[in-house]
């Protein structure tokens, strides 16, 4: 470990855990703990996986002008959102390139927040401050001043309302991407521990599967993340790297930042949703840093999700390849990672979370992730991904990962 | 990931720059990846192995090895033809994790020349190579 990378309080547990460590944004994080990347992946799918994303950054944009400079700055019409939710989206220089992608919390009329990638609270600060003009508006960047950790998958908030004090009232009417309480003491509706810690509750994550996103002050990271997993043990909850964290959200179908999404416009992906288009699909509802490159974007590549035939990978980057039937290279690999979850039976996905699973059926793993390539490819069109010799068959999906839970009511979950 | 102390490098098998090990027994090789190549890799998901009958060059690249975090492929610790594979892999590649040297072997060859063997690295050297 080079000693310049930074870490969260949850870094010593992590070591004494066995964890396999690494860099990841500029912090030293685990990649997988002596479980294995394997169980921890199907963890989250069977029951829950517990991840520590401090390395994250918080950004609160406070004040008069609060609301419009989000608005000119974040790809999502913010304009109906309602406190209490959150929404995803994406940050854009004039050029429409992707600075980071974000979530935005609506806290109060004149108080939101940003949530953004791990080392990148600095850069978003301060490009919120060259973009605030005139605006009344504070920003204050809170990276290393908040810990948090994610709890995945549908055992959540089972295990999660064995801490919590009062959960009926937490978990009573929490839709998907809303969240309630603070990490700071003294707000008006705090969600606390059953110690009293304060905590901040958001129904999202990076797995695709139900769960929740703990926003936490630093100190009582490490008493939280021991407490769930306490609370969690006899329903096999168990901590999960980043090894985990990628498979998981690349069956998906969620972009990592600075990979499968950033420096080309943010245009011709699987994430459309994230921008304010308007309902005919061809402006947008608001003006914003980047609107006009987007508008202007007849020559943009096209970011496509794909699943292999089995689980075998490609590496990633420019040096691989985007091979089409006609044996024409159109373009590289974001992403390749095996989402050890799933597997094909009579050419259809089925997960270890399907309902009604065939007798015999063995989720053996598949390939998936996003391509980036120069014209829109045909759904199911079969692709080769290549790296140097290595060669890949892959189709071009839609859904990877079926009967995914991230959606469904809470109190699918709660009973 | 182990320190280099943490190591299980047996005495009694050769190992090669490419993190394999091999262990001459009659006329036949039998060859597997290191634990240094094995703790490395992290979880072992998938090892695409050779047909039997396959010849090789020394250095020729003859099947993968695939990790959650990666893709590495195996070299041709010397030359020869394959007459066995690990068919247990198919099924259960983590045995190279568990298991380098025994279970988790990857194929037997009959060498064309037995004699390079003697060639390969012992314990020693092969450690010196890890320390750089």
């Amino acid at each position: 470990m080079s000693s310049d990378l930074k870490t969260t309080p949850l870094n010593p547990w992590h070591k004494q855990s066995g964890a396999n460590m690494a860099s990841f944004g500029g912090y030293d994080m685990p990649l997988w703990y002596d479980t294995g990347v394997k169980k921890e992946h199907l963890a989250v799918l069977e029951s829950a996986g517990l991840f520590d994303t401090s390395h994250m950054a918080c950004i609160m944009v406070t004040g008069p002008d609060a609301l419009a400079l989000l608005q000119f700055c974040h790809t999502r019409e913010l304009s109906g959102l309602k406190q209490g939710r959150c929404v995803y989206g994406a940050i854009l220089n004039e050029k429409g390139h992707v600075i980071d992608d974000a979530i935005v919390y609506n806290f109060a009329p004149e108080t939101y927040m940003l949530c953004v990638n791990a080392g990148m609270g600095g850069a978003v600060s301060s490009h919120l401050l060259a973009q605030k003009q005139s605006r009344t508006v504070t920003i204050e960047d809170l990276t290393d001043q908040v810990a948090k950790v994610d709890i995945q998958g549908k055992n959540s908030a089972r295990i999660l309302a064995k801490i919590l004090h009062d959960p009926a009232t937490v978990f009573g009417a929490m839709p998907y991407f809303s969240f309630k309480g603070h990490f700071l003491k003294g707000t008006d509706q705090p969600v606390q521990l059953l110690d009293k810690t304060d905590v901040l509750i958001s129904r999202s994550g990076y797995t695709g599967e139900f769960g929740f996103e703990i926003f936490v002050a630093p100190d009582k990271v490490v008493s939280l993340w021991e407490s769930l997993l306490d609370a969690g043990k006899a329903s096999g909850l168990i901590a999960c790297g980043l090894g985990a964290r990628d498979s998981l959200r690349a069956g998906a179908g969620l972009p990592l930042s600075h990979q499968d999404v950033g420096e080309r416009k943010f245009v011709n992906h699987p994430w459309m949703f994230a921008l304010a288009t308007t309902e005919d699909g061809k402006g947008f509802t608001k003006e914003f840093l980047g609107k006009d490159a987007l508008l202007d974007s007849a020559d943009a590549p096209f970011t496509v999700p794909f699943v292999g035939e089995n689980l075998r990978k490609v590496g990633t980057g420019p040096d691989t390849q985007v091979i089409d039937a006609s044996g024409k290279s159109i373009g590289m690999v974001l992403t390749c990672a095996t989402d050890m979850g799933i597997g094909l039976h009579e050419g259809r996905i089925l997960s270890i979370a399907s309902p009604d699973l065939p007798e015999g059926f063995k989720a053996k793993g598949l390939s998936c992730g996003f391509v980036l390539v120069d014209r829109q490819p045909n759904p199911g069109e079969k692709l080769v991904l290549q790296e140097n010799k290595r060669k890949i068959n892959v189709v071009v999906a839609g859904e990877i990962r079926p009967h995914r839970t991230a959606r469904l009511k809470i109190t699918n979950f709660t009973g | 990931m182990k320190e280099i102390n943490e190591l299980n490098l047996p005495e009694d098998v050769k190992y090669t720059d490419d993190h394999e090990w091999v262990k001459m027994d009659g006329d036949i090789v039998t060859i597997g990846i290191t634990d240094y190549a094995q703790d490395q890799l992290g979880e072992i998901v998938f090892v695409e192995l050779p047909e039997v009958e396959d010849s090789f060059g020394q250095g020729d690249e003859f099947g993968t090895v695939e990790s959650v975090k990666a893709v590495s492929e195996m070299y041709m610790p010397l030359a020869g033809e394959v007459v066995e594979v690990n068919a247990a892999l198919e099924d259960a590649p983590e045995l190279v994790n568990t298991s380098c040297y025994d279970q988790g072997w990857i194929m037997k060859i009959k060498p064309q020349n037995p004699s390079d063997v003697e060639a390969l690295l012992d314990k020693a050297a092969y450690l010196d190579t890890l320390r750089g």
